[in-house]
C-alpha cells in the first residue's frame, strides 16, 4: 500500500506545472519542455486538436444550418458572450456560454472566455504590437499604478524570440513609440488607406498610419514549416481555427511543439482549485485539481508552477490558494492581489466615405484588417487633460451594392448585378485605461461553482479619464478625417461594458516593491519564488497596444529565468 | 435525439431539399419540423408562393426549386424572438385577409402579375410608413428586430430571409457568383475593371 502511494505520488510529480494552455500557457509549456523539464499542462476545458477539432473550418456559408446566423434561443440564453463580434454560428463552440460558468458582476463586465486547449488564442484578433519605453515608463512618468520593474531593453530580445517563432507580419516603420520587430512581409495598405497614411504623415507631426502588424504567416520561414504551418490563405475565417495554421494559436504552434518534445503531459478537463503552499518548505509544492468529468480531486506536484489561466482566472486561483502563511491568497502579503485591474477602452468608432480612387479596389481578403494608428496623444509630453492615449484601427473598403427593391425577375437579376459602392473608411478606438485600486476582482464569499471553487466577483468600471479620452478620440479622428477630405463622417460611441475588449489585465501586477505589487521583474511571486504568473494578470499598466505579444515575450523570458534559477538551486 | 443532431438533420433537409419535390406533403403539417412557429401546410404553401414570387424561376432556378421556403421557415422558427414571431404570424393572417378582400381569392390563386402587385404594394406602403429598411442581401446579416406593423413585419421577414437564403445558397454562391473559401491572396491595389463576379 505504501509503495502504491509512493508510485502514485511519483506519477503525479513533474518538474513544472503550467496552469492554462492558451496564449501564454502554450509558450510556458514550449519553453519549459524545450529546456528539458518534464511538464504538466492543466487545462480546465476540453482538448482542441489542431485541424481535427475545427469542425466548421471548411464549411461554406450554405452548409451552416442558419447560414451563419445564431439561433435566437442561443442569443437570448447568452446575452454576455453574444455581444462578442466573433460569437457566430461558425465559432460559438469555442466560447464559454453564459450559464456554463457564472460569475458575479458588481458592475457590468462582459467576461469573454474560451475554456479549451488553446484558450482564446484560437479566436483572437491576432493584432500584435510591441510596447516601448513610452509604455513601460508610463506609470512612473504619469504617477499612477506602480513603476514597471522592467524596461524595453529587458524585453526587446524576448519580443524578437517569440516573433520569430509565432510569425508576425509587419513593416519596419521606424516609429519610436511602436518598436519594429522580426517581421514577415506586411499586408499592404490599400489605395485609400495608403492615401490617408501619406496625408497624415505630411500634415501631422508624430502621427502615422501603418499596416496593421498581425500574427499571420504572410511568408512562412523554415521554423513555421517545422511547426506544420503554412502560408496564410487570406480566408479571414480565423475564429473557426485555421487548417493552414496561417495565424498563430497555441493549438497550431506552441502546444503541439511542446508535445513533440515528449516532455509534456497535457491534461484537459482539469480545473485548478488552488496552488498548494507548504508552510514548512516555504514554497509551493503543487496544485489541487478537480477533474471536471469524474469530479475527483487530485494533487499534482512540481518544483515550479506557471500560472497562465487567463488574467482574471489567474487572480481567482491565487486568491483561492489560502494557507496559514497566506490567508488572503498566495503571495498576497501586500493586499493588492485582485486589485488594479484594467482593460482597454473600445467604446468609440468613426466612419466616413472617400470620393476618390474610383477605378481601384481590392481583391481577395486582408487578414491584417487594414491599418493601425499608433498612439499619438501624450507620447512625448503631457498635452491633454487626460492621462495616456489611444491607438486606432483604420481601414478602407468598398463593396458591391445592390438594388433590392421590388420582387420578381428584376430583383433576382439585381442580386447579381450591382455597382461597386464608394470607398468607406472606418476607425475604432483602443484606449489605455488607468489601473485603480477601486477596479478589482475578489472571491464571492457564498457562491461556488460546480467544482467547489468560489465564483469570481468583478467590480470594474470606466472613469472620467476614459470619458475625456473618448471625447478626444472623436475630436481628433473627426479632424483627421475631415482634413483628408473624407465625407459623411459619422462618429459613434457605445457604452459597452469593460471586458468586451477582451483585454482585461492586472490584479497580480509586477513591481519592484513587494509592499505594493505581487510579482517581481521576473514575473515571480515576491513571496513564493517558485510560482510565476505570465499572463494578463501580471500587467502593471495596459498601454494601448494589443497585449498578447507582450504576454508571450514575458512568458519566454520568465521561463528562461525560472530554469536558470532551478539549475542554480535557488528554487 | 440531442439538439445538435436535430440541427444537423435539419441542415440535411435544407441542403438536400433541392432533390425533393416541393409538394411532397399535403397533410396539415409543414414539410419541415418547426419548434416555435405554429404554421399549417396551407400557410407553408402561401409562404412558398410568396418566396417564389420574390425569387421566381426564370431560366435559372427559383425559390421553390431551391426550397428556399423551407430555409425561410427555419429562419423564422429559429432566429426571431418569440415576440417577433407572434407579430410575423399575425401578419401572415393579415396578409391572407388583405388579398382575399382585394381580389376575392387567395394569393396562391392569383396570376403572377397580381401576386407581384400585392407584394410591391405592401413594400411601398411599408417604405412610406418608414419602418423598415431595404432588406439585407448577402452583404449583411438579416436585421434582428421587425416592424411593429404585423403585415409589414411579415412581408419584410419573408423577403429578407428569401433574399438571404437565395444569395447564400449553394446554387447562387457557385453558379451566379464564385464564393471563395480559400482566396489565397490579397491584392491591395486592384483595377475595378478586372473584377470578376464575386
Amino acid at each position: 500500500m505504501a509503495n502504491l502511494n509512493i508510485d502514485s505520488i511519483k506519477e503525479r510529480t513533474f518538474d513544472a506545472i503550467v496552469i492554462g494552455s492558451g496564449m501564454s500557457g502554450g509558450w510556458a509549456a514550449k519553453e519549459l519542455t524545450g529546456k528539458g523539464l518534464k511538464t504538466l499542462m492543466l487545462e480546465r476545458g476540453r482538448d482542441v486538436k489542431h485541424v481535427k477539432d475545427y469542425p466548421t473550418t471548411n464549411l461554406y456559408p450554405w452548409e451552416f444550418p442558419h447560414h451563419g446566423v445564431l439561433p435566437m434561443d442561443v442569443q437570448e440564453a447568452n446575452p454576455i458572450v453574444n455581444r462578442c463580434y466573433a460569437f457566430g454560428e461558425d465559432a460559438a463552440h469555442f466560447f464559454v456560454k453564459d450559464k456554463e460558468h457564472p460569475y458575479v458582476q458588481e458592475k457590468p463586465f462582459d467576461w469573454i472566455r474560451g475554456y479549451q486547449v488553446g484558450g482564446k488564442s484560437l479566436m483572437w484578433a491576432r493584432q500584435t504590437q510591441r510596447w516601448s519605453d513610452f509604455d513601460f515608463e508610463g506609470p512612473a512618468r504619469d504617477d499612477f499604478a506602480v513603476d514597471w520593474p522592467i524596461r524595453y531593453k529587458d524585453i526587446d530580445p524576448w519580443y524578437s524570440y517569440v516573433e520569430k517563432f509565432a510569425g508576425i507580419s509587419g513593416n519596419r516603420d521606424g516609429i519610436p513609440e511602436l518598436p519594429d520587430g522580426e517581421f514577415l512581409p506586411a499586408y499592404p495598405l490599400n489605395d485609400v488607406e495608403a492615401y490617408f497614411s501619406n496625408h497624415i504623415k505630411t500634415n501631422y507631426k508624430n502621427r502615422y498610419v501603418i499596416s496593421a502588424r498581425c500574427a499571420h504567416l504572410s511568408k512562412p520561414n523554415q521554423i513555421h514549416i517545422d511547426q506544420g504551418r503554412t502560408q496564410c490563405q487570406s480566408r479571414t475565417l480565423c475564429q473557426r481555427g485555421c487548417p493552414f495554421g496561417g495565424y498563430f494559436s497555441a493549438n497550431s504552434s506552441t502546444v503541439p511543439w511542446a508535445l513533440r518534445s515528449g516532455k509534456l503531459t497535457l491534461r484537459p478537463h482539469s480545473v485548478v482549485e488552488s496552488i498548494i503552499y507548504d508552510d514548512k518548505l516555504n514554497k509551493a509544492t503543487g496544485v489541487r485539481v478537480v477533474d471536471t468529468q469524474t469530479k475527483e480531486t487530485i494533487e499534482y506536484y512540481a518544483k515550479i508552477i506557471f500560472v497562465n489561466a487567463a488574467a482574471l482566472n489567474t487572480n481567482l486561483i491565487l486568491l483561492n490558494s489560502k494557507s496559514d502563511r497566506f490567508p488572503n491568497g498566495l503571495g498576497n502579503d501586500s493586499g493588492v492581489l485582485g486589485k488594479y485591474v484594467a482593460f482597454h477602452n473600445y467604446s468609440a468608432h468613426i466612419g466616413g466615405e472617400y470620393d476618390g480612387f474610383k477605378d481601384w479596389t481590392t481583391d481577395g481578403r486582408n487578414p491584417a484588417g487594414g491599418g493601425y494608428i499608433p498612439r499619438f496623444r501624450n507620447v512625448y509630453k503631457q498635452e491633454t487633460d487626460f492621462l495616456r492615449g489611444y491607438a486606432s484601427g483604420f481601414s478602407a473598403y468598398r463593396f458591391k451594392q445592390h438594388n433590392y427593391d421590388g420582387v420578381g425577375a428584376s430583383l433576382k437579376e439585381n442580386t447579381v448585378k450591382g455597382n461597386l459602392g464608394p470607398w468607406y473608411v472606418g476607425s475604432h478606438m483602443m484606449g489605455e485605461t488607468i489601473p485603480k485600486e477601486s477596479n478589482f476582482v475578489t472571491l464571492d464569499n457564498k457562491l461556488k461553482d460546480d467544482w467547489g471553487v468560489p465564483l469570481l466577483k468583478i467590480s470594474v468600471d470606466y472613469d472620467d479619464n476614459d470619458e475625456k479620452m473618448k471625447k478626444d478620440y472623436i475630436e481628433q479622428l473627426t479632424e483627421m478625417f475631415t482634413s483628408a477630405g473624407f465625407t459623411n463622417i459619422k462618429p459613434s460611441t457605445n457604452h459597452q461594458a469593460p471586458g468586451l475588449d477582451i483585454h482585461e489585465m492586472g490584479g497580480a501586477r509586477m513591481g519592484n516593491d513587494p509592499k505594493s505589487s505581487i510579482l517581481n521583474k521576473w514575473n515571480q511571486l515576491h513571496a513564493c519564488k517558485n510560482v510565476f504568473v505570465t499572463d494578463g494578470a501580471c500587467m502593471t499598466s495596459t498601454s494601448c497596444q494589443n497585449p498578447s505579444l507582450t504576454y508571450m515575450a514575458l512568458t519566454a523570458r520568465a521561463a528562461d529565468y525560472a530554469v536558470g534559477e532551478m539549475q542554480k538551486g535557488n528554487i | 435525439m440531442n439538439r445538435r443532431a436535430v440541427i444537423k438533420n435539419l441542415a440535411l433537409v435544407v441542403s438536400s431539399a433541392v432533390l425533393l419535390p416541393s409538394c411532397l406533403k399535403n397533410s396539415g403539417t409543414p414539410a419541415i419540423a418547426l419548434k416555435h412557429l405554429n404554421i399549417n401546410s396551407d400557410q407553408e404553401k402561401l409562404i412558398g408562393d410568396i418566396c417564389e414570387t420574390i425569387i421566381p424561376k426564370t431560366n435559372t432556378p427559383g425559390a421553390k426549386d431551391l426550397n428556399l421556403h423551407l430555409f425561410v421557415l427555419k429562419m423564422l422558427d429559429d432566429c426571431y424572438t418569440k415576440k417577433d414571431q407572434l407579430t410575423i404570424v399575425k401578419g401572415l393572417t393579415e396578409f391572407d385577409n388583405v388579398v382575399q378582400k382585394k381580389y376575392n381569392q387567395s394569393f396562391s390563386d392569383l396570376n403572377i402579375k397580381d401576386r407581384e402587385a400585392v407584394l410591391v404594394e405592401i413594400e411601398q406602403n411599408a417604405k412610406k410608413a418608414g419602418g423598415a429598411k431595404t432588406p439585407a442581401g448577402r452583404n449583411t446579416k438579416p436585421q434582428k428586430t421587425v416592424d411593429a406593423n404585423p403585415l409589414f413585419a411579415f412581408y419584410w421577414a419573408i423577403k429578407q430571409q428569401t433574399l438571404f437564403g437565395y444569395t447564400t445558397s449553394q446554387y447562387f454562391m457557385t453558379k451566379e457568383i464564385v464564393y471563395e473559401l480559400v482566396p489565397g491572396r490579397y491584392n491591395a491595389h486592384f483595377p475595378v475593371k478586372n473584377l470578376k463576379q464575386t
